[in-house]
């Protein structure tokens, strides 16, 4: 584990609290971010066979305004989100190139696990109707019973197949 | 009265604007905690570093805990902000996926966008991967729709599954964080580095439980939910003015403002 100081998580926590409830009072809704990666999906999807697109169920949910389905408020949240993030990565000189992983795990079977468990989250988060953030942080705040079922049953898939991926992380 | 955009404060176009501004700071937060990195992020499943559970269960105590105030002093009609619907067995066998992928691959979906901007590849292919993974999930819905809409409890809270009025729900979540804290930080001290956790005062800490737990002690005795029962007949009313008079042009309701844009994935 690199030596590295971040910033309180409790202090974190409470700030993203404050955003989060902000979010509420403004917009009547919470914070979110895997439905843009379905969006991406649906705009690729269309631009390449858009009849397949709107023959598709799922898709054409994304499809039935008059703006493109990456016209979405949380397509700019997202956006959003990256610029903050480096920002923050900014100042702190911690934007670099690299791949990051534990020390006894080559770089192409980190690359592959992340394609993995990437494809594993977006299909779960589709499948949730939410990810981390849209279903279990917003979710839980507004105290919707779903959602805080949800967060345990992360913590429960993770919890249970850790011991699977020790290697690629300590 | 909350939720602005609902009383039609301002329009569509001006919202993105705001979900951009509101971005930077939830990208901004996660890079500061660490979230960027995913050894960081999956360092709680090796019990050594629970900074992904204390930023969490803080950031919802803090959230839920506001929400319940302000409607309280009538600053926000909880009953206009989307609630997420249930459907128990998605979620259920979703959750367990999403988790088994976070631990896999490093990161969850927003944290993995942070990654991605500060070079990390790994963050960038997880991103691909997401995209990927929501492309496979629309090609196979068909088969999927039985299950992807079964469990269907619509739109409820925990108060209304467990009977309990909201304030004495508050109450315990704040009690059960405050003792997740604790037990994970006894955790941490034992198979974490201590080089790398927080400090912090154990005053600090203290006070701030204690602030939690008295916040939550006063909206147990308040009862938030039968305060908002009582100010629902005026607030319609309130409403339309303070519709009428803010933008004299858009009609009542929420079709105007790009609604039927935002409407289909309000949430996720």
């Amino acid at each position: 584990m690199e030596k590295e100081r971040y910033a309180n998580p409790y202090v974190i926590g409470a700030l993203l609290g404050l955003v989060l409830l902000f979010t509420f009072y403004t917009m009547g809704r919470g914070l979110g971010s895997s439905s843009t990666f379905a969006r991406i999906a649906v705009a690729i999807v269309h631009a390449i066979a858009p009849g397949h697109a709107k023959s598709n169920p799922y898709f054409s949910k994304y499809l039935g305004g008059p703006h493109s389905p990456l016209m979405a408020w949380l397509v700019f949240l997202t956006m959003g989100a990256g610029l903050g993030g480096l920002f923050s990565a900014f100042i702190s000189r911690r934007v670099k190139g690299e791949v990051a992983r534990g020390p006894s795990i080559g770089i192409s079977a980190r690359l592959w696990l992340a394609l993995f468990g990437g494809m594993l989250s977006g299909f779960a988060a589709r499948m949730a109707r939410g990810c981390t953030s849209g279903q279990a942080l917003t979710g839980a705040s507004e105290l919707a019973f779903g959602s805080w079922v949800f967060m345990f049953c992360i913590f429960a898939g993770a919890y249970g197949t850790a011991v699977f991926f020790r290697k690629e992380w300590l | 009265m909350g939720p602005l955009y609902k009383y039609g404060w301002f329009d569509f176009a001006y919202s993105l604007q705001l979900a951009g501004l509101i971005g930077f700071c939830f990208g901004f937060l996660l890079e500061r905690a660490g979230f960027g990195n995913p050894r960081k992020l999956t360092s709680i499943f090796y019990l050594r570093d629970f900074a992904v559970l204390k930023v969490m269960f803080t950031a919802i105590i803090v959230c839920m805990v506001g929400l319940l105030y302000f409607s309280v002093l009538g600053w926000i009609d909880l009953s206009r902000i989307y609630l997420l619907p249930t459907y128990i067995w998605p979620q259920i066998v979703g959750g367990l996926l999403l988790g088994i992928g976070f631990v896999m691959g490093g990161y969850c979906p927003t944290t993995s966008v942070v990654a991605t901007v500060s070079g990390k590849l790994d963050g960038l292919i997880f991103v691909v991967g997401m995209i990927l993974g929501s492309l496979v999930f629309g090609e196979i819905f068909p088969a999927l729709q039985h299950f992807y809409e079964s469990g269907s409890m619509g739109a409820v809270t925990l108060p209304q599954v467990l009977n309990i009025q909201s304030g004495v729900i508050a109450l315990g979540v704040c009690l059960m964080a405050v003792i997740a804290y604790w037990l994970v930080e006894k955790v941490e001290n034992r198979f974490g580095d201590p080089e790398t956790l927080p400090g912090g005062s154990r005053r600090a800490k203290l006070t701030a439980a204690g602030v939690i737990v008295a916040l939550g002690l006063i909206l147990a005795i308040v009862n938030p939910d039968k305060i908002a029962a009582t100010r629902k007949h005026a607030a319609p009313v309130a409403a339309n003015s303070e519709q009428s008079l803010v933008s004299p042009s858009a009609p009542a309701g929420e079709s105007e403002q790009g609604g039927a844009i935002i409407v289909e994935d309000e949430g996720c």
